[in-house]
């Protein structure tokens, strides 16, 4: 279920060990662009009605965690620069969204769509903004440790998180059902922690990895409880609006 | 000329009234009209917003065609349920279906672009939009719009992408009791055509734009779709103006001093991206004075009061010609009529009386000239030389000739001296009470002070009125007497005794001078006439040769 396996280069060998484990309520996370998006105040649409035969507790702006919610194996020391990943720019998103890297990593950005984007970086000097092609692929590497956020001048809906940990292992993507699995190369103790939209969720989980698989015995929890009342309070709204 | 002046001041008063009142007109058409225009424009911007909602909100019904479709519904929920590839199966069937629902929507109603989005946002099929052709990865997820109808939502927006796209999307469902299968998007392409179209539906001129160009555009009919090209020069400023930036809606903003433009932000993603329509009207306004026989059109003309306007230029003619014929042409004509007469010897003088205002003054003028003329024994004659009076039967005295009463020390007049002139009675300063000589009735001058004003007899009663060839006697009786009473007026008013000087005394003076002179020049009668000679009352006798 590695979903972005053939996106992101991440190192394996046959000797990994894998981390196996579920992510929780994930649906009470909100993607900030959409929950944005949402409010009237921003004038994104001039109609906006909720279809009555969807239930309630979906309708609610809740992630695509196959490209929005990244859990990454934090070692106990820094780790060597990751290789290049590719980064797809399509769709009014890219793939994935959140990222979780060691500084220096060469991030390669590929535009997926027949338009051009014009992709920069938000506070960063040495990524202005500049057209990308369709097809066209423009290359930045991550300067040091910190978040960075990448947003795209031609796309408001495109907001991209790179988080720079110098002592990340691996990282992975769960499934739509929430499951994940991690490789791990070199046996140890690890911190697993989720990051979504640029930030960490959840709480940090730790494990120790030999030879074997390590299952997970119990889910990990994302809903932090602002993101919980965010969601009761979008339920709500769900079931005014489908009266 | 009073009534003609004062009609034409009031008719120059109320041209340049007309002028004025019509600058204002002016002004105030021009005003309303940008206004109006302004009204107008606010008015077609809400109409065109509303025409987009609601032509999103129509089209949103059509997507429900496809969503009920049992093998959209079924393939998009396979392709949701293969995370790792799109199944080609699912793309094909999908294609089929779309384009099958596709064509039981009427042609006018139609969507450019049709696509099938899987929840994981990937599109599954499309149909119009061969610029994703061949994308085997080609997705739409991240966009809030396909979120949101991935979610349970119906909702639209605008997107710009390689164009401009009218977007309305709403989930597909398989299971009711799971996330929707997917989505379907349906998309116009906001190009000319779709702009034709909101314009003929709206009647307003209309451009959409997109980073800082004109992306389409449409007008009715009469308005040039060129004036829209200048809004690209104009949109560089839009940013600065408060209200565009706050609420989404320019002012009313003038381009190139005619052309009036307001903008209004496009709704959806195209908001934060700058894209928005802008509507465009040209001002209704006249230029100059007579810009409104151009402006007005043949109803206008129907509703002007032209026979009122006609009325008024008629009666306005009519009282100026009335006031011309009644102070110009009328007393020109009398005038011209009594110098007729006179010219014709139908009348001795002019009778002043008969005239108005400076005619009378003129008339009055004049016979005092022709009275001095005749004091002076006659001008020279006008027309072919009378040789006789040129050249023959020239007397050894003079024509001229005066005397002094018998009785008055005063000698005789020197008509050479020039230091004595010849007058008729002279007005007496004050206006003393003077002795009226008897009135004899049938006399001329009883005649005059009988028909004339007083400041006319006055001068009438200077003007010795001589008797008529052929009168005879009596005539020159009557002359006599006329002589005597001036004679003794004048010397009354020289403060002269009158005491004892009769009538009787006078006539026999009278006819011997007469005989005299008529014996010595051959005349034929003798005019007698008095005047004052060193502030003394003179006779004077003037032989008439002809």
């Amino acid at each position: 279920m590695f979903l972005v396996a053939g996106l992101v280069a991440l190192p394996s060998s046959a000797d990994a060990a894998r981390i196996k484990g579920r992510f929780e309520g994930f649906r009470a996370l909100q993607n900030p662009v959409w929950a944005e998006a949402k409010d009237p105040k921003n004038h994104g649409y001039s109609f906006r009605e909720p279809v009555p035969t969807v239930r309630a507790e979906f309708r609610r702006p809740f992630p695509h965690i196959p490209k929005e919610l990244c859990i990454a194996a934090i070692a106990a020391g820094p780790q060597k620069a990751q290789p290049p990943v590719l980064i797809r720019v399509g769709g009014g998103r890219t793939t994935p969204v959140t990222l979780v890297v060691t500084p220096g990593t060469r991030l390669t950005f590929q535009n997926t769509d027949p338009f051009k984007h014009k992709l920069y970086g938000v506070g960063i000097k040495t990524f202005a903004a500049g057209d990308t092609g369709p097809g066209a692929t423009r290359d930045w590497s991550v300067p040091g440790a910190g978040v960075f956020e990448i947003r795209d001048e031609a796309a408001p809906s495109l907001r991209m998180w790179i988080v720079s940990e110098p002592n990340v292992a691996q990282a992975a993507y769960p499934s739509m059902k929430g499951e994940f699995s991690l490789n791990i190369q070199e046996p140890g103790d690890y911190v697993l922690q989720a990051y979504f939209a640029g930030k960490k969720v959840g709480p940090a989980t730790p494990v120790t990895v030999a030879a074997a698989d390590v299952e997970l015995k119990g889910p990990i929890k994302v809903n932090d409880s602002s993101a919980a009342a965010d969601a009761k309070a979008s339920d709500s709204e769900s079931k005014e609006g489908a009266k | 000329m009073v009534l003609s002046r004062f009609w034409y001041v009031l008719l120059g008063l109320f041209l340049g009234l007309s002028v004025f009142l019509l600058s204002i007109a002016t002004s105030m058409y021009n005003r309303a009209g940008a206004r109006a225009m302004g009204e107008a424009l606010s008015s077609d911007s809400q109409v065109v917003a509303w025409y987009l909602r609601d032509d999103a909100r129509q089209r949103s019904g059509r997507l429900i065609q496809f969503g009920v479709d049992p093998d959209i519904a079924k393939y998009l929920q396979k392709s949701t349920d293969s995370e790792a590839k799109v199944p080609d199966e699912a793309r094909d069937k999908l294609l089929a279906a779309l384009k099958k629902v596709n064509n039981t929507i009427p042609r006018d109603e139609q969507f450019d672009a049709v696509f099938a989005v899987d929840q994981a946002g990937r599109v599954v099929a499309h149909l119009g939009y061969e610029q994703a052709s061949g994308l085997s990865d080609f997705e739409l997820g991240g966009y809030p719009v396909v979120a949101d109808a991935l979610r349970g939502y119906v909702r639209d927006d605008t997107l710009i992408l390689d164009r401009i796209y009218r977007v309305v999307a709403r989930p597909v469902e398989y299971d009711m009791g799971s996330l929707p299968a997917g989505a379907i998007i349906g998309a116009r392409i906001v190009d000319d055509r779709f702009a034709r179209e909101l314009s003929s539906r709206t009647g307003a001129a209309i451009a959409f734009y997109a980073n800082g160009d004109r992306a389409s555009s449409g007008a009715p009919e009469g308005f040039a779709v060129g004036n829209l090209d200048q809004i690209v020069g104009d949109m560089a400023s839009l940013e600065q103006d408060p209200e565009y930036k706050d609420k989404g809606r320019s002012k009313v903003r003038t381009i190139g001093g005619m052309l009036g433009v307001q903008y209004s932000r496009l709704p959806g993603e195209a908001w934060q991206l700058g894209g928005g329509f802008a509507v465009a009207r040209l001002p209704v306004s006249v230029d100059g004075l007579f810009g409104f026989f151009k402006t007005a059109d043949d109803k206008d003309k129907q509703q002007a009061k032209l026979p009122v306007a006609i009325l008024v230029a008629v009666i306005a003619a009519a009282i100026g010609i009335v006031f011309s014929v009644f102070e110009h042409t009328r007393p020109i004509a009398i005038f011209k009529n009594e110098a007729h007469r006179l010219a014709k010897g139908e009348t001795d003088q002019l009778q002043p009386s008969r005239f108005r205002g400076v005619f009378r003054k003129i008339a009055s003028d004049l016979n005092d000239g022709m009275d001095q003329v005749l004091a002076k024994g006659g001008g020279p004659r006008r027309g072919p030389a009378d040789m006789k009076q040129v050249l023959g039967n020239i007397p050894d005295q003079p024509q001229m000739s005066a005397f002094s009463f018998p009785g008055d020390p005063s000698s005789m007049p020197q008509p050479s001296s020039g230091q004595a002139a010849p007058r008729s009675v002279p007005q007496a300063p004050g206006n003393p009470k003077l002795p009226r000589p008897p009135v004899r009735p049938g006399s001329p001058g009883v005649s005059l002070d009988t028909t004339l004003s007083s400041e006319d007899s006055s001068v009438a009663r200077r003007l010795p009125t001589p008797p008529s060839r052929g009168d005879g006697a009596a005539a020159e009786l009557a002359e006599w007497h006329a002589v005597f009473q001036d004679f003794v007026s004048l010397k009354q008013q020289c403060g002269e005794n009158t005491d004892g000087f009769s009538y009787e005394k006078f006539e026999q003076t009278l006819k011997k001078k007469n005989e005299e002179l008529l014996t010595r020049h051959g005349a034929k009668r003798v005019k007698f006439s008095v005047y004052v000679k060193e502030g003394k009352a003179a006779l004077k006798a003037s032989p008439i040769m002809d």
